[in-house]
């Protein structure tokens, strides 16, 4: 059996959290969550096949299931999808370790969750703010507009990548004035890359349970003063996915 | 891109999305990839290598084709702007800042998404989540 299974790890939380018995690891069928304890630590872990490929949608979602629903309910450190281990000494070992440093890093998430924040230009709304506020690029409309591609070609492509560029700009403002807005309620901040060519904001901050109403109401504020250029959108609470990066850890 | 979970105030500007794998899959990816402790760069236990499935990048590159994509929005848009002409002293500024900004053109911007998406693994309902989540015992014992 031990060749053939692994230990699939999800996060690391105090050794007082216990899973549900109906709680559903990664896999096919899913296999059971336990903890695996050591100290005042524990690993919640699932059994895998080794020769199962893993990251199927449903293994995504199984994965930020449990760790989010563990998060609203305690510390945890996520532990990087696909972390596979031999078996249960691996995982004491493991915890062994780095038992400190786990433990210190778990009390700096304690009562704290991770909120991102994601927006996204109205393609409309955007262009239509930028050529009235450019004269060049609104000549280049003017020479492009109705025109077809192949007798525009190269105003198209200027047009375009000054478009591009200043969404560009735009990103780096809204980011820099977003967490200017509402990062006073939130203990750490961190700006992401754009996952889309229109992304306008996408910053994921860590939320002390105390100003959670207060962060939120401050997102809707800010959402609210750019209503038809962003459509905007709040994802959480989250497991601190964004706030335990490997190098905290890392002696 | 709405799913159950996804809410807001009516008339809200905001929309709220929680989480628990419960926004589309393009959020899961989004949120849970390459994120979180990395085990085997900081320890000598025994990692297993396994293998994940290939999870497709759709990379979208600030490239000729967005350009165009860009350009092409122009072609719709419905309202010509007003103010374009008769501000001659904004062209020097707006041409120097279109220059200042080819320093960064062709930064790739990457977007994740998992191919062939299905809906129906985002299918799961708020009340499975509750229950699946994993119990304090502290707090319980209080």
């Amino acid at each position: 059996m031990a060749q053939e299974n692994g230990l699939f790890i999800y996060g690391i939380v105090p050794s007082d959290v216990e899973p549900t018995p109906e709680a559903e690891g990664v896999g096919s069928p899913p296999g059971e969550v336990i903890a695996i304890r050591h100290g005042e630590l524990a690993a919640l872990v699932s059994e895998v096949g080794l020769e199962e490929p893993l990251g199927r949608p449903a293994d995504l979602t199984a994965y930020e299931r449990l760790l989010d629903g563990t998060a609203v309910v305690a510390p945890v450190l996520p532990v990087r999808f696909g972390t596979v281990v031999t078996g249960e000494d691996a995982v004491e070992d493991l915890l062994a370790a780095h038992h400190d440093r786990f433990a210190a890093a778990l009390d700096e998430v304690e009562d704290r969750l991770q909120y991102t924040v994601h927006g996204r230009f109205d393609e409309q709304e955007f262009i239509s703010g930028f050529l009235a506020e450019n004269a060049s690029a609104a000549a280049l409309a003017d020479e492009v507009r109705g025109r077809p591609e192949i007798e525009s070609r190269e105003q198209r492509i200027r047009l375009g990548e000054m478009i591009s560029q200043a969404v560009e700009l735009r990103r780096e403002a809204e980011n820099r004035d977003l967490i200017d807005s509402v990062g006073r309620y939130a203990v750490a901040d961190a700006a992401l890359p754009p996952s889309h060519e229109l992304d306008a904001v996408r910053v994921s901050f860590l939320v002390e349970g105390d100003d959670e109403d207060a962060f939120v109401q401050a997102v809707e504020d800010f959402a609210e003063h750019r209503r038809d250029l962003i459509r905007m959108r709040l994802i959480g609470p989250l497991a601190p996915y964004d706030f335990v990066s490997a190098h905290q850890l890392v002696e | 891109m709405t799913v159950a979970t996804t809410t807001g105030q009516p008339g809200s500007a905001l929309e709220r999305t929680s989480g628990g794998g419960g926004g589309t899959l393009a959020d899961v990816v989004e949120t849970v990839l390459d994120k979180g402790v990395v085990i085997d760069a900081q320890v000598s236990v025994a990692v297993v290598g396994i293998q994940l499935l290939e999870i497709n990048a759709r990379i979208v590159i600030a490239s000729v084709e967005t350009y165009l994509r860009f350009a092409e929005a122009v072609d719709r848009l419905s309202i010509v702007p007003k103010g374009t002409k008769g501000l001659p002293d904004m062209v020097g500024d707006a041409a120097g800042a279109a220059t200042k900004g080819k320093a960064i053109s062709g930064l790739g911007k990457a977007a994740q998404e998992i191919s062939g998406a299905v809906a129906d693994s985002l299918r799961d309902g708020g009340s499975e989540r509750e229950r699946e989540r994993p119990r304090r015992r502290r707090d319980e014992e209080r």
